[in-house]
């Protein structure tokens, strides 16, 4: 299965400015360090820092880029720039509270489109090893997509 | 790979004699239980081989406890991560010179922090197979885990569970294929240590002129700030209870003796002064 083939997706990708199609409520900025604001659709999210220009694993921050899958809701801002250090279950978290789903709600987050890593991996680590174009492409859905 | 059979099963009923004791303070009954023993296997997870230890236990602590019934477990206050391989956090926190390797069982003071909860046998599957499609995503770019049908999958899954080593073979070969167009792009590995995170990276099979890549290389990529291999004098480097020799092909190590999640866990620990 595939996310782009997914009824309801609408994916802008990556180069396309964000059609964020059911206005997701933009409530606040949990990175505060990348959050520039709502809405800016520049290919470098980030307004920080020169150092995080090329993707090199000696950086303490990595280029996430977050699509929805399935009937997931998209958000507002699809690029962040995430502490290597952060788990995944951290970012599963970070999604859910703001696609504002319930907390005994699943979120379930994949990578290459199709494994779910445990939640306490790095986010340096699977940039490290699924990371492509300098940024690592994070699904994020309701129900399973990739079971 | 057929005459390799023997090795491979050899590493398959690799086992470990546990003793599981309640933690005396979680004992809230006059009778203290008697602890419990289990011969488990390497390859398999806490949560698929402590049923029997949670009946004998559970009766013991309080009500509320028993109603919440998640247990976990710790060795000498390490607690211990029930997604990983039982054999890789005996390699990593137990001394094979001193076994039954004894645990404590706890139901309460869950450390959110340090532990993920498992809340169903599914639970496992799901990490289980998770981690060998992101072991094939390494190796072949997924394209043979998404080559297979659903029944393969479940066969795998059915096979480690019910520790039928054909069964699980069958179609785990496929998942090893390493000739031609398969030749495995990366060597999916995952370093432990003790008091550190776990590390992976990308690491390929073979150099630049197409010959194998060594263990000591790896190490020497993944761990660059230690001095290898002079480094064995201070450091143990564990995988499936052995310590390779590091001009041992990291391949070779990946095809026999990669935990049924596909992974190659190696696994670092202090050598102690005492030792040898």
């Amino acid at each position: 299965m595939s996310a782009e083939g997914g009824e309801g997706v609408k994916d802008g990708g990556e180069v396309e400015p964000e059609t964020a199609g059911d206005a997701v409520p933009h409530t606040g900025t949990p990175d505060k360090e990348s959050a520039p604001g709502p809405g800016t659709p520049e290919k470098e999210s980030t307004t920080v820092a020169p150092e995080a220009a090329p993707a090199s694993p000696k950086l303490s921050k990595v280029d996430v880029l977050l699509k929805p899958a399935g009937n997931a809701p998209i958000l507002k801002k699809k690029r962040w720039t995430v502490d290597r250090h952060k788990k995944i279950g951290w970012i599963s978290d970070f999604i859910r509270k703001f696609i504002r789903t319930e907390t005994e709600d699943s979120v379930f987050v994949y990578v290459n489109q199709s494994f779910a890593p445990s939640p306490d991996t790095d986010i340096g680590t699977l940039f490290d090893c699924f990371g492509s174009d300098g940024k690592l492409v994070i699904y994020y859905c309701r129900t399973q997509a990739w079971g | 790979m057929a005459e390799d059979r023997e090795i491979l099963r050899e590493v398959w009923d690799g086992r470990i004699p546990i003793c599981f004791v309640l933690a005396r303070e979680e004992i809230d009954t006059l009778e203290e239980p008697e602890p419990y023993f289990l011969l488990v296997p390497r390859q398999s997870y806490f949560p698929l081989v402590t049923d029997k230890v949670h009946r004998q236990f559970v009766k013991y602590v309080k009500q509320e406890s028993q109603a919440q019934g998640e247990l976990w477990l710790d060795f000498e206050g390490q607690p211990l991560r029930w997604h990983h391989p039982i054999g890789v956090l005996f390699d990593l926190y137990g001394d094979p010179k001193n076994l039954p390797w004894h645990l404590t069982v706890h139901y309460e003071n869950f450390p959110e922090d340090e532990l993920l909860h498992c809340p169903s046998k599914e639970a496992v599957e799901a990490h289980f197979m998770a981690t060998v499609k992101e072991a094939d995503a390494l190796k072949h770019r997924s394209q043979v885990i998404n080559g297979m049908q659903k029944k393969d999958h479940k066969q795998l899954w059915t096979g480690f569970q019910n520790d039928k080593f054909d069964q699980f073979w069958s179609v785990n070969r496929k998942l090893m294929e390493n000739e031609g167009e398969e030749i495995f792009k990366h060597i999916p590995f995952r370093i432990h240590q003790p008091d550190s995170v776990v590390i992976q990276k990308l690491f390929k099979p073979l150099d630049d002129s197409g010959e194998p890549h060594t263990l000591e290389q790896l190490l020497k990529c993944t761990l660059p700030e230690y001095d290898w291999p002079d480094e064995l004098k201070y450091k143990r480097v564990i995988i499936q209870g052995i310590e390779p020799r590091l001009d041992t092909p990291a391949l070779w190590l990946s095809e026999h003796l990669s935990y049924p999640d596909n992974f190659l866990h190696i696994c670092i620990t202090t050598r102690l002064e005492s030792e040898d």
